[in-house]
């Protein structure tokens, strides 16, 4: 996806090139002023100064954030691994044709995509200990992630299996494979590897959603960095560093994507010609042309 | 009679796609359905095999009717091959991975044993040497005769082609046209939707023409092209003949 040539622009003239010159230049000048004003901001209240940003440097309180970005970690992994493949199956169950498999699907889905995770979590927090079942931090941050992560990743496998085209089920039914052979053999993979750009967002949703785990005090990254900016009276570099952090993180996992696009190579593109192209679906007149 | 269909029908909607059709296939026949765009041709095609279902009438493969669903179906999906207009390879898997996937996977062959059999095959229909490369990399002429070999290794009753030149760049038509004029000789049962006349003459025992849903004639391809008795078809060949 990210390799694809210029397909949504046509090339530009001299005039279109002329233009996008000034307007590269106006935006430049626009940004580096904006940044100039909150540098400056920042060093008129003495944000900048080397005190503030002494702690970051010191063993201790870099062991303590890395806590904070491996309980992220963590929780985004037990996440994914469960919401993914969840997902997929939900998504698989509501393409079904039995309705006694369709139905409790689809509610599942309208059901935990409408609902905010912060509700989700509330009720393992607050709902469930009156009820007696008092589950670790970890799970109290996680099931409810999975809950609402797999009935969103459930619509965009589903998505993905309506695109792909019919005529490759079809194919799978041809040779005497069952649905579920079909989808797990033919469909799945293909469709995965469609929609590995919107897993990676999604991926990245799970990754933020983690950082809930302060109203759990589950020690993520945003939730220790919040702590130590406490502590240490200095909340505003905390949370500068724990962007950084994030936005490291994520540009991570983006980059893992494109490394495993790159990875897959040709497989699984979609064949030239294929998808009922448009070369002559009519083609009278034409006769004997068979050598020998 | 390996294949029998009585009365069968089939609509879209408004539609009627397929009006009463009565057609028997021989063991070893190799039948060619012509007629113009429209005229349920490739309805008639995904019936036999249930990528569509029928509304009336029946149809029975070997003796047995159509099973409607579930293992059985499956088992007589196996068992009768199709050959796609788009060719439909899977596009995540080798030229051999293609052929080999249904005899692994539904007639449970070791992998070994299905590749031996794949590359003999692709070697048939002349692709051996792209067995590696994955659709993507190969011409439309080479996909469709994969296809043909995916199907072949199923070991089918009967083969199904619809419209399989129809999305070829007209230099690669021959090489598919050879490799089904070469099965047709060796005594496979195949019922072919095509607007290739040349394969009509060549290899069909048989021309069915319909048109509107309905089998309007079926002639020997010598009797239908050189004195085609309904007016329907004279049309259609007329049409056709004078470009």
């Amino acid at each position: 996806m990210s390799r694809e040539p210029d397909v949504l622009f046509d090339v530009l003239g001299p005039r279109g090139r002329q233009r996008t010159r000034i307007a590269t230049v106006v935006v430049v000048l626009v940004l580096a002023a904006l940044l100039w004003l909150a540098l400056r901001q920042f060093a008129v209240n003495g944000q900048l100064d080397g005190a503030k940003w002494q702690p970051f440097t010191s063993p201790p309180i870099l062991r303590f954030l890395l806590v904070g970005l491996g309980g992220t970690l963590q929780a985004t992994v037990v996440s994914a691994l469960l919401a993914f493949p969840l997902g997929a199956a939900l998504a698989l169950l509501r393409l079904a044709r039995s309705a006694p498999l369709r139905w409790p699907a689809a509610a599942y889905v309208e059901l935990f995509r409408a609902l905010p995770v912060l509700l989700l979590i509330y009720v393992f927090l607050l709902v469930l200990p009156q009820l007696g079942v008092r589950l670790p931090l970890f799970w109290q941050l996680v099931i409810p992630i999975v809950m609402s992560g797999s009935a969103s990743a459930a619509e965009i496998f589903r998505a993905g299996v309506l695109s792909l085209e019919r005529g490759q089920s079809e194919a799978g039914y041809s040779l005497g494979l069952s649905y579920w052979q079909t989808m797990r053999l033919i469909v799945l993979p293909q469709v995965l590897r469609q929609l590995l750009p919107v897993l990676v967002s999604q991926l990245i949703t799970l990754l933020k959603e983690t950082t809930l785990g302060y109203v759990v005090s589950f020690p993520e990254l945003l939730h220790n960095g919040q702590t130590l900016g406490e502590y240490t009276q200095t909340l505003i570099q905390a949370y500068l560093v724990v962007a950084l952090v994030f936005v490291l993180t994520n540009a991570g996992l983006s980059q893992l994507a494109v490394g495993i696009d790159r990875r897959l190579g040709t497989r699984g593109r979609r064949a030239p010609g294929s998808a009922g192209s448009a070369s002559g679906q009519q083609r009278p007149g034409l006769q004997v042309r068979l050598d020998a | 009679m390996l294949l029998r269909m009585r009365g069968v029908s089939k609509s879209f909607g408004q539609h009627r796609a397929l009006d009463r059709v009565d057609l028997d296939l021989a063991r070893g026949e190799v039948v060619v359905v012509l007629g113009p765009s429209g005229s349920g041709k490739s309805t008639l095609c995904r019936c036999i095999n249930r990528l569509e279902t029928v509304d009336a009438g029946s149809i029975e493969l070997d003796g047995e009717p159509l099973p409607q669903e579930g293992k059985d179906l499956a088992r007589l999906r196996s068992q009768v091959g199709m050959v796609f207009q788009s060719f439909n390879l899977f596009a995540h898997m080798s030229a051999l991975d293609n052929v080999t996937l249904g005899p692994i996977k539904v007639r449970r062959l070791g992998r070994e044993q299905a590749q031996r059999r794949a590359m003999d095959l692709l070697e048939r229909v002349g692709v051996a040497d792209q067995a590696r490369k994955y659709p993507a990399q190969l011409s439309g002429g080479q996909q469709q005769r994969v296809a043909i070999a995916r199907a072949l290794a199923m070991d089918p009753k009967l083969m199904l082609f619809d419209e399989p030149t129809s999305a070829l760049d007209p230099e690669m038509i021959n090489e598919v046209l050879a490799v089904m004029v070469e099965l047709a000789a060796s005594g496979m049962t195949m019922l072919v939707v095509t607007h290739e006349m040349g394969f009509a003459r060549k290899a069909a025992h048989r021309v069915v023409f319909m048109d509107a849903g309905r089998v309007v004639e079926e002639a020997t391809p010598q009797a239908f092209f050189t004195a085609a008795r309904t007016e329907r078809a004279q049309d259609f060949l007329a049409k056709i003949l004078t470009h």
